[in-house]
């Protein structure tokens, strides 16, 4: 660990904070996305005098949105990397310099230098958190966990199966069911047939991570598919819930913190997003249930028996996962046509 | 069947929707006294949200805020809804129809879109984001509703009372303020109901305008369901509820709107 | 004598009306024709996009089914909430005005809408919480019946008719009160004395004089409900797949704010048909 925020450097970093200006920075995030923490953001404020406010979306759109709306009001924003080249291209977020922030250095260097996040040939986010997107089982009903996908239409769990109501991870769902390239389907017909097939097995789809503990709590369901980092943080609760990667695979997504081209707070921006990806800061976060962290020291400094080493640490599983790439509007449109045909039928 | 078999009937009915109407209600409160963070059942009682309430002083300041704002739009929207409400039941004029016809758009429309449309106009009048940004947009969302509701009730109304009053010498002034408004008090009330409920339900339209920090409940709890919201949501109800509940008996104990009977 | 008040009342009417029209002009109307144009454009003109005008987003409705079969199935429901609703609270609305005397008919009146200054979400979530397998009213049930129960409601169409109805409910008892409690029982005491039996006065009496506040509460049913899409994609589940949350999609999963904003007025276009069509028959009803 370079740094962590003793006592000495704190002191030291309210001195030069109270010469500096002492900024208020606005940050644009998912709720409860780890930005948002009290303890985090007033180690912060503490460190550097620099205050953090938030606002959050509910839809990576919304957050393009809100971007294009409002400039100027944003000075950190958190960019799925699918989105990352989306939001560069339409000059939304500027690039990152790094000489600002120390803690870059320990960056897993795959994801430094992911082409996404490296949009129009510079960093425009640096990576924070990476995760997978596959199923999780309540452990209520099944003795041991099972190792193919296929277990969505088994007949066995009919009416007991859940999945995301979102078009692009149906889709890619099943292009792992299908054993396809999720970033490039070839036979959108097969993927079209085998959610026919799955339509009659789900009792509902889920929304929101509160959605989905609320069924799993409830006994509603008995497999599902989850986050990586929600489904650390429902088992840290107590659910009866087990997190399967299938032998098809999974797929896999990274988010970057990245600066708006529009914000006037540079240099608390690049202080913040340092913070974030101290490894200070991610020990305390995994605690309470977090995504895997980019920044290798971080993810060195777990304990042993963390979800986040011991599930996706693993190099065999990490082989089976299935990077999601940014998708064009068009084919969005036809996935999200798709999708509602498939669920106006039910 | 005798009158009062009936009456009683009609009152059991009463009871039986009240039940229907509080059932969820109930359930909100209940399960701010249980101590599963996911609402499992079986019930076991704790004051832990309430604890967590009390420490949590963004969910208290944006409650308070909503109070706030939803008070102002209601008192906004009420004035201008019932003044619209006698202009269009009172007199005939060219283009009362389409007048009507327009306060359809805001109700129908869902309220993401027309939201969304609200953020981009704002912003490109240069009106930009803040609570007067809010206050307008709910007014405006409030206001159909209003209009609707004390339309309805002027619609009861018998003209030749104004008549009567007038032809023994009342000024216009003086017919409005004592025979038409206390006449439809009972709609206006119900309109300013109506006007605080859309008003502190409201969160498309606080979602795009708010400050940022400066959030209402709803737009808390919106935001919160991807992680997922904790009991402590159904505390702030239950205490809101409570509030209102003792404000509103204490207004119906002292005061005369029901109606002249 | 109209003839010298006609300049005075237009004075009247427009200072009456102006406020609020004016309102909802600055914040509802110009905003709306906005989202009105870009239903016409190919992109949303942010920054440097490219766009044209075209009416393929009103043709798309036309040319895949799905949206019509929604459309259709969201108006099948906006019908049955409304209709349950006015059949359920017409009584509720006659008790709460003609039986209840004096002071407690103030407080239940309050009561009765109450419920609406809960958040939307927090009900829907309490009532999944009911209606639930073994959640609370299949525990109630079978802790109160003498055999066993297996309730599970939620998922279901009925589920999403509950929860909508809940929501709703209070608009039409109270519209149907305020018209009630105006009806002068001076005049249902004379028609009783003249023999007419109970149904003719209801028929007769009652029924055409709280017609407009029974209308209007329905009319603030229908509409909203055709649009809903948070109730039936929560407590619907597999089944809660209506019109309006193909619109939400267009929003919040892609960004196509033209495809959505055309589905929107053509869901306004068809509520207003549909309101027309029902005007003559009900105005008929009324005299």
């Amino acid at each position: 660990m370079k740094r962590t925020f003793t006592l000495t450097t704190a002191i030291a970093a309210l001195f030069a904070a109270s010469i500096a200006n002492a900024d208020e920075i606005r940050v644009l995030n998912w709720q409860g996305y780890g930005t948002d923490a009290d303890w985090a953001t007033d180690a912060f404020t503490e460190a550097t005098g620099h205050t953090v406010v938030h606002e959050y979306f509910n839809s990576e759109q919304e957050m393009l949105t809100k971007l294009r709306t409002n400039p100027g009001a944003y000075d950190v924003v958190l960019i799925n990397a699918s989105f990352t080249p989306q939001a560069q291209a339409e000059g939304l977020i500027t690039s990152i310099d790094t000489a600002m922030i120390e803690n870059f250095d320990d960056v897993s260097a795959n994801m430094a230098e992911n082409d996404d996040l490296n949009a129009g040939g510079a960093l425009h986010g640096v990576p924070w958190t990476w995760g997978l997107t596959s199923f999780a089982i309540n452990t209520n009903t099944f003795d041991e966990a099972p190792t193919s996908i296929e277990v969505f239409w088994d007949p066995d769990y009919n009416g007991r199966v859940s999945i995301r109501d979102d078009a692009l991870e149906a889709v890619q769902f099943a292009a792992i069911a299908t054993g396809q390239d999720i970033n490039n389907i070839e036979d959108l017909d097969a993927i079209q047939v085998k959610l026919a097939e799955l339509m009659p097995q789900i009792k509902t789809y889920w929304g929101s991570e509160n959605d989905w503990n609320q069924f799993m709590a409830a006994d509603d369901l008995d497999v599902a598919t989850i986050w990586s980092g929600s489904a650390s943080r429902s088992m840290a609760a107590g659910l009866p819930v087990q997190f399967v990667v299938p032998e098809e695979g999974a797929i896999g997504w990274l988010d970057g913190l990245s600066i708006p081209t529009s914000s006037t707070k540079q240099e608390a921006a690049h202080q913040f997003i340092d913070w974030m990806i101290d490894p200070e800061f991610y020990t305390r976060w995994a605690e309470d249930g977090a995504p895997a962290s980019a920044n290798a020291a971080a993810a060195a400094a777990l304990p042993e028996d963390a979800f986040n080493r011991q599930v996706l640490g693993d190099p065999e599983v990490v082989a089976r996962v299935q990077f999601q790439r940014p998708v064009s509007d068009e084919t969005r449109e036809a996935y999200l046509t798709m999708w509602q045909a498939l669920k106006a039928a039910q | 069947m005798s009158t009062l078999i009936l009456k009683r009937l009609g009152k059991i009915w009463l009871a039986l929707i009240l039940f229907f109407l509080y059932a969820p209600i109930l359930v909100m409160a209940f399960m701010s006294f249980n101590d599963s963070q996911y609402y499992q059942l079986p019930f076991e009682f704790s004051l832990r949200w309430y604890q967590d309430l009390a420490g949590n002083s963004e969910i208290i300041a944006a409650a308070t805020r909503s109070v706030l704002i939803a008070l102002i739009t209601t008192i906004i929207a009420t004035t201008l809804g019932t003044a619209a409400s006698v202009a269009l039941f009172r007199f005939e004029f060219k283009g009362k129809r389409i007048l009507q016809v327009l306060l359809f758009p805001p109700i129908a429309i869902p309220w993401l879109i027309t939201g969304t449309a609200m953020l981009i106009f704002f912003f490109g009048i240069g009106l930009g984001r803040g609570t007067p940004s809010v206050i307008i947009g709910h007014v405006a969302l409030a206001l159909p509703y209003v209009i609707v509701v004390v339309t309805a009730r002027l619609a009861t109304f018998d003209a030749t009372l104004e008549e009567a009053a007038r032809s023994l010498g009342a000024n216009s002034w003086t017919v409005t303020r004592r025979v038409t408004l206390p006449w439809i008090t009972p709609g206006i009330i119900a309109g300013a109901l109506f006007a605080f409920a859309v008003s502190f339900d409201q969160f498309v339209v606080s979602y795009f305008l708010s400050e940022p920090g400066d959030s209402t409940l709803p737009v808390l709890i919106y935001t919160a369901i991807r992680k997922g919201f904790t009991p402590e949501i159904n505390a702030i109800s239950t205490i809101i509820i409570t509030i209102s509940m003792a404000v509103m008996l204490i207004a119906a104990r002292f005061s005369n709107f029901g109606g002249e009977r | 004598m109209s003839n010298m008040l006609v300049k005075q009342d237009r004075l009247r009417i427009f200072g009456l009306l102006s406020p609020a029209y004016l309102w909802l002009t600055v914040a509802i109307f110009l905003p709306l024709s906005a989202m009105f144009y870009f239903s016409f454009l190919s992109e949303v003109p942010f920054g440097d996009a490219e766009w044209n005008f075209t009416t393929d987003n009103y043709r798309a409705f036309f040319e895949t089914p799905t949206y019509a079969i929604l459309l259709w199935k969201s108006i099948k429901l906006g019908l049955m909430v409304t209709l349950t609703s006015v059949l359920i609270g017409f009584p509720c609305a006659y008790v709460l005005a003609k039986t209840i005397q004096g002071r407690s008919r103030e407080a239940l009146f309050l009561l009765v809408i109450l419920p609406f200054w809960s958040n939307s979400l927090v009900r829907i979530f309490s009532w999944a919480i009911v209606l639930r397998g073994n959640g609370v009213l299949d525990r109630t049930l079978n802790a109160i019946l003498p055999f066993e129960l297996d309730i599970n409601l939620m998922f279901s169409t009925p589920a999403i008719v509950i929860g909508l109805v809940h929501s709703y409910l209070p608009y039409v008892i109270l519209t149907a009160y305020l018209a009630l409690q105006a009806i002068d029982d001076s005049l249902i005491d004379a028609a009783r004395s003249m023999g007419a039996g109970k149904i003719t006065i209801l028929r007769r009496i009652i029924l055409p004089l709280s017609l407009p506040g029974l209308l209007a509460g329905a009319v603030l049913i229908f509409v909203p409900v055709v649009g809903s899409f948070m109730e039936p994609r929560i407590l619907g589940g597999r089944v809660g797949t209506y019109y309006g949350t193909v619109i939400e999609d267009q929003f919040v999963a892609v960004f196509n704010w033209p495809l959505g904003a055309a589905l929107s007025f053509i869901l306004l276009a068809v509520v207003l048909v549909i309101l027309a069509l029902a005007s003559p028959i009900l105005r008929k009803a009324q005299t």
